[in-house]
């Protein structure tokens, strides 16, 4: 049992406010992802929960018990860093041991620990290796392996995987969700991929400039992007934006784009007003030859089962489609693309999202 | 690697300038040696002869008679750098760890206070001590030697190990830390043993700062000469009528033989020590 509770968690280095205000209820055995740009503060909200930084002001509750001032050990976390952290002169074995010998646990008990963590994380046969000896990915289950020993309650990740070639990082990804079933503890992962957090997450918590933008699960976010900043973040490749402009509230969202076509899009626009201009944003895979927007075609990318094709509309905003993959388009033709109106995210001035009514209802 | 290559013109260049180099250091050596082999007689010879079959190696036979306590002064030489060393390195390695890595109060000053002492050299500030060697009764023993030897080396110890602890990723003091270990079981376990290096380099230095400086504070604070290392002992080299220099040559190189054997071993890790942190790996 673990649950987690950040209650308005800010931090500043000096004149340097980092964190502002985070607020966060995190479930038991929940796997959950920050995810954001660099420098956007997740490392720090995660050494303060780890206990490596106090915060300026907040709370941290673990299972409901204030933990803020504990030391990292009492709060019954782990951490996996970034670099690994692993100590050079010890043997894999002492490295996953260590937190034991803090301990001073027996021998005994020591050896059936490690021997149970190395058969997880299959490194029985590099107990008696030294960490330079290990390949990346090897020495990242050494991390690992060090952090589950103590069997803690929540397990901290900062960028695990970052260190590793893309075909690795594949795998370990698979391997992490599955170690997380086993060891069936909250996680907490920090990433600044969206794929990763796509994929191993059961809720997502998009961070900005030291804001939560968004809190939820990955589909969620892919299909209700709150802000304008979480729609372009999430989803491979990046939502288009399309500027255009307000002519009617009524039964939905009429905008006219500047090449004149006019959509009206099934959204809530009780917040909107007449003339004001619009973001209107519409993912690759949405968008299909027909009529609609007009594209001049610059480059086509086939990656066989799609077809990317990158180009730029009559006033120059760049524009991306995931057209099947035999599409016929052809570098510098003009193109028109057509659209589902209910796929379309509509944004105002300030960034914020004009909710979607005939969204897909979530299966996940 | 293609990068350390150089053009032939180029390791001439480094070579030459090498040569001159080690000539300016080794020629003083070469210069001893020779001394040391000589007769007396041959000594103030014109014209000057590199090599003549005069020379042997009577003068290291002849030294332990004229200075009967020579053995026990290459040994007081050797005990004395030594133990400035272990207490220097007993206050540096914390002291280096503190200033490497924990925030207190007035950090940067008073590291600058501590170097600025060494701005002084140990003879401006003979007298001041040797009052104070008078007022702890510490005036002819091993004491009076070591705590000055002590005193002045500990800063430029702190400085330089301060600059290799700071090298070590604080990452694999924060994991161990995360898992629950005090500060000084991860100075133990984790930082110590990453540091070897260093130590190694520091306490080198230190040990060649102790031996250069035992002169001055022998000199000074030391009568008894049974106590006297060996720079203050070659002094009884020097006769009313002549001065036994090739028995004096034979003696310092006599001295200094065990120190540098010990440091030809040490080879190893003072080359690591200087160049870690160099590269990342
Ligand atoms: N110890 C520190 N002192 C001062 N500024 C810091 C410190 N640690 C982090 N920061 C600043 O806080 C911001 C967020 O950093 P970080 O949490 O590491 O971002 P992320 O992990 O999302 O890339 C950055 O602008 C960084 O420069
Ligand atoms: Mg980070």
């Amino acid at each position: 049992m673990a649950t987690l509770n950040l209650q308005n968690i800010t931090k500043s280095f000096g004149a340097a406010h980092v964190l502002h205000g985070i607020d966060l209820a995190i479930k038991d055995k929940e796997f959950i992802v920050f995810v954001g740009p660099s420098g956007c503060g997740k490392s720090t909200l995660l050494r303060i929960i780890a206990g490596l930084e106090a915060a300026t002001a907040g709370q941290i509750l673990i299972d409901g018990v204030d933990v803020s001032d504990a030391a990292p050990v009492d709060r019954g976390i782990s951490m996996v860093f970034q670099s690994y952290a692993l100590y050079p002169h010890l043997s894999i074995y002492e490295n996953i041991a260590f937190p034991l010998r803090v301990q001073s646990l027996p021998e005994t008990e020591v050896k059936a620990k490690v021997g149970k963590a190395a058969e997880i994380l299959k490194l029985t046969d590099k107990l008696a290796l030294k960490p330079g000896q290990l390949s990346g990915g090897q020495r990242q289950r050494v991390a690992i392996g060090r952090s589950i020993v103590r069997s803690p309650k929540i397990f901290l990740f900062d960028e695990p995987l970052s260190n590793l070639d893309a075909a690795l990082r594949g795998d370990m990804r698979v391997e992490l969700s599955q170690l997380h079933r086993e060891l069936s503890a909250t996680m907490v992962y920090v990433t600044h991929d969206q794929i990763e957090a796509m994929t191993m997450a059961h809720r997502i918590v998009v961070l900005n400039k030291g804001r939560i933008e968004q809190f939820g699960t990955p589909m969620e976010l892919y299909h209700h992007p709150a802000t304008k900043f979480v729609a372009t973040f999430i989803g491979q490749p990046n939502m288009n934006l399309v500027q255009a402009s307000v002519l009617g509230t009524t039964n939905g969202l009429t905008v006219e784009f500047s090449g004149g076509q006019r959509m009206t899009l099934p959204v809530d626009c009780t917040t909107a007003t007449v003339g004001s201009l619009v973001d209107v944003g519409i993912r690759p895979e949405n968008l299909m030859l027909g009529d609609g927007l007009s594209m001049t075609v610059r480059v086509v990318e086939r990656l066989g089962g799609v077809a990317m094709t990158y180009g730029d509309m009559p006033d120059g905003t760049r524009i991306c489609a995931a057209l099947p993959g035999d599409t016929p388009v052809a570098e510098g033709a003009v193109v028109g693309l057509g659209l589902n109106v209910a796929d379309a995210h509509v944004f105002d001035a300030s960034g914020a999202v004009m909710r979607r009514l005939n969204a897909p209802t979530l299966v996940v | 690697m293609l990068i350390d290559r150089y053009s032939w013109p180029q390791k001439l260049a480094l070579y030459a300038a090498m040569a001159v180099f080690l000539t300016f250091i080794l020629l003083p050596f070469l210069e001893m040696f020779r001394t040391s082999l000589s007769p007396m007689s041959h000594l103030f010879h014109a014209p000057y002869e590199i090599w003549s079959d005069k020379f042997s190696f009577d003068a290291y036979f002849a030294m332990w008679k004229k200075v009967p306590l020579l053995g026990r002064y290459i040994w007081n030489s050797i005990f004395i750098a030594s133990a400035v060393t272990a207490l220097t390195m007993i206050f540096v390695i914390p002291a280096a760890y503190a200033y490497a890595r924990l925030d207190f109060p007035l950090k940067n000053l008073s590291l600058g206070v501590f170097l600025s002492v060494n701005m002084f050299t140990g003879a401006v500030l003979l007298i001041p001590l040797y009052r104070v060697m008078n007022t702890l009764g510490l005036l002819n023993t091993y004491w009076s030697m070591i705590v000055p030897g002590v005193a002045f080396l500990i800063p430029t110890g702190i400085w330089l190990l301060r600059s290799y602890l700071e090298k070590i990723p604080r990452e694999l003091e924060e994991a161990a830390f995360m898992d629950g270990a005090s500060r000084l079981y991860t100075l133990r376990r984790v930082v110590l043993p990453l540091a070897v290096p260093g130590i190694m380099v520091v306490g080198v230095s230190v040990f060649i700062g102790a031996y250069a400086q035992q002169y001055l504070f022998a000199i000074t604070f030391n009568q008894v000469a049974e106590l006297q290392p060996l720079p203050a002992g070659l002094n009884q080299f020097i006769g009313y009528q002549t001065v036994e220099w090739n028995q004096m040559m034979a003696a310092a190189l006599t001295g200094v033989l065990p120190v540098m054997i010990v440091f030809l071993f040490l080879q190893k890790y003072l080359v690591a020590g200087l160049t870690a942190g160099a590269i990342k790996e």
